[in-house]
């Protein structure tokens, strides 16, 4: 579904992303985990096609991301850190756009009943900044799958939601992988990675440092002293783990 | 496998998208049509002593200044600035298909602009050309458009900032119109005056003057025309040279 070998990123002299090599596989939720500025973005956005790596080998669903471009993004759905959209049309004319934009022919009744799975039957001539951060993640999401592409990328997509939005979101995600989609998931939150994800990448200073299960980088660090001092309760957590891989030093 | 969609049905989405957009855009809407209109009105004295293809030129190069100052670089600007186009780009769409949309949609605005001010013209002011003056005219219009959504593409190559590309066209606007209208009528001085006529506000201007009357299409217009493609041409490749998709994009 998706292999990244090698991936280099450089901004100026500075290196954000060095030799970054992993896979997904289809109905797999593969976690990005990393602190501030420790390239999973860099690695997300190399993938998007959004930025051209200093080297590497990026493939979705078989094809080159930097020279079969257009075949790579017609397999992929992406939702962006930050989406936003023309502030000037409603969420009806928005899943229009990207309906037409991915060649899906999209009926009034199917735009309906895209509106009413993700409850917002009501919503459809509302513009998207008077939507709930929740609803706003929620028509990101349709849009990111409204061609039903294998792979899906998701940067930090739970961030600023309440719990009850994000434990959706989390069971929509686990819908898609057992649908038979590939997720690539950034996220900051270990809970979502420990409950979610499948495997997890921790990446610092660019590198990938680990790349396993939660449950497996939880017990193959158990030991580990610095994994020890970050456990605050006793029982080591994949927080405790990253903690420890990473450091406890602030990230700008 | 997901095939890519075709360009056709991918340009037409664009294109319906960003027409809703200009269309719910009221406040840049009117401006470009009521701005010309009104100048044409308070011009009543002027069609007397410069004539009416005078007058009509002057109204639809001020709209042609509104559109792609106000309108097209402060729309770009702000879509940079929100993201807009970082999320259209993550689509399997070619990435000219985002601004030939958009051109598309200012092209159209040109024509309603400039239709605009020949129906005021014609119902309030009495102008009226030969149906070739107006074919000419549309055309022109479109030319000395290109100039003006040139030096839109330019700004917002040079600022990344939609703040400050804001302020700057709002800067740049207000210059071409008080320096091009009272240069021109030399209220200004000679030298202010010369420099104005081969200004890209000045050279419009002349071939659209010219444009509207057939028999007054000379050798300075032919000159007037070539200045402005060299401005429309120059704008252009220095806009998209310059033109990054995201504010903080790296060269």
């Amino acid at each position: 579904m998706l292999e990244v070998i090698d991936l280099n990123v450089k901004y100026g002299d500075f290196q954000a992303v060095k030799n970054v090599s992993f896979s997904i596989q289809a109905g797999e939720i593969f976690g990005l985990l990393g602190p501030n500025g420790a390239g999973k973005t860099s690695s997300l956005s190399a993938v998007e096609g959004l930025l051209v790596p200093e080297s590497g080998s990026i493939r979705v669903a078989g094809f080159d991301v930097k020279t079969q471009a257009r075949h790579a993004r017609a397999n992929m759905g992406v939702q962006l850190q930050a989406t936003s959209f023309q502030p000037e049309l409603n969420i009806a004319e928005i899943i229009r756009l990207y309906a037409g934009i991915y060649g899906v022919i999209l009926t009034r009744e199917k735009l309906d009943s895209i509106l009413e799975n993700i409850n917002l039957r009501e919503a459809g001539a509302k513009k998207f900044g008077q939507l709930s951060g929740g609803q706003q993640q929620r028509v990101s999401l349709v849009i990111a799958l409204i061609h039903e592409p294998k792979l899906v990328l998701l940067d930090e997509p739970t961030t600023g939601l309440d719990p009850q939005a994000r434990r959706q979101l989390w069971e929509r995600i686990e819908a898609l992988r057992n649908q038979g989609h590939g997720i690539l998931l950034t996220t900051h939150s270990m809970e979502e990675a420990e409950s979610v994800c499948d495997r997890v990448a921790i990446i610092d200073h660019g590198q990938v440092i680990s790349t396993d299960t939660p449950q497996t980088l939880i017990d193959s660090h158990r030991n580990d002293p610095a994994v020890i001092r970050a456990s605050r309760k006793g029982k080591i957590t994949l927080e405790d783990v990253f903690i420890g891989l990473t450091g406890s030093r602030l990230r700008v | 496998m997901q095939n890519i969609p075709p360009t056709s049905a991918i340009f037409t989405s664009l294109l319906r998208a960003d027409l809703i957009t200009q269309w719910r855009n009221r406040k840049s809407f009117m401006l470009i049509l009521i701005v010309p209109v009104v100048i044409l009105f308070s011009w009543k004295s002027v069609i007397d002593e410069r004539g009416g293809a005078f007058v009509l030129g002057t109204c639809i190069t001020l709209g042609l200044i509104t559109i792609g100052l106000m309108g097209y670089s402060n729309s770009v600007a702000r879509d940079r600035d929100k993201g807009i186009f970082q999320r259209l780009r993550v689509a399997p769409l070619p990435a000219w298909s985002i601004m030939t949309s958009r051109l598309v949609v200012q092209m159209l605005m040109i024509l309603l602009l400039t239709s605009t001010v020949f129906i005021a013209g014609f119902y309030f002011d009495h102008i009226s050309l030969s149906a070739g003056g107006y074919l000419l005219g549309y055309v022109t219009a479109l030319v000395g458009g290109a100039v003006y959504l040139g030096i839109g593409q330019m700004i917002v190559g040079l600022i990344k900032n939609a703040e400050t590309v804001h302020s700057t066209s709002r800067l740049v606007y207000f210059v071409f119109i008080m320096v091009g209208m009272f240069g021109e009528l030399g209220i200004l001085g000679t030298p202010i005056g010369n420099l104005v006529k081969w200004s890209p506000y000045g050279t419009v201007k002349h071939i659209l003057a010219s444009s509207f009357q057939s028999g007054s299409w000379d050798l300075s217009a032919t000159r007037a025309l070539l200045v402005t493609l060299g401005y429309a041409i120059i704008f252009s490749v220095l806009g998209i040279r310059w033109f990054k998709w995201t504010p903080s994009e790296k060269g």
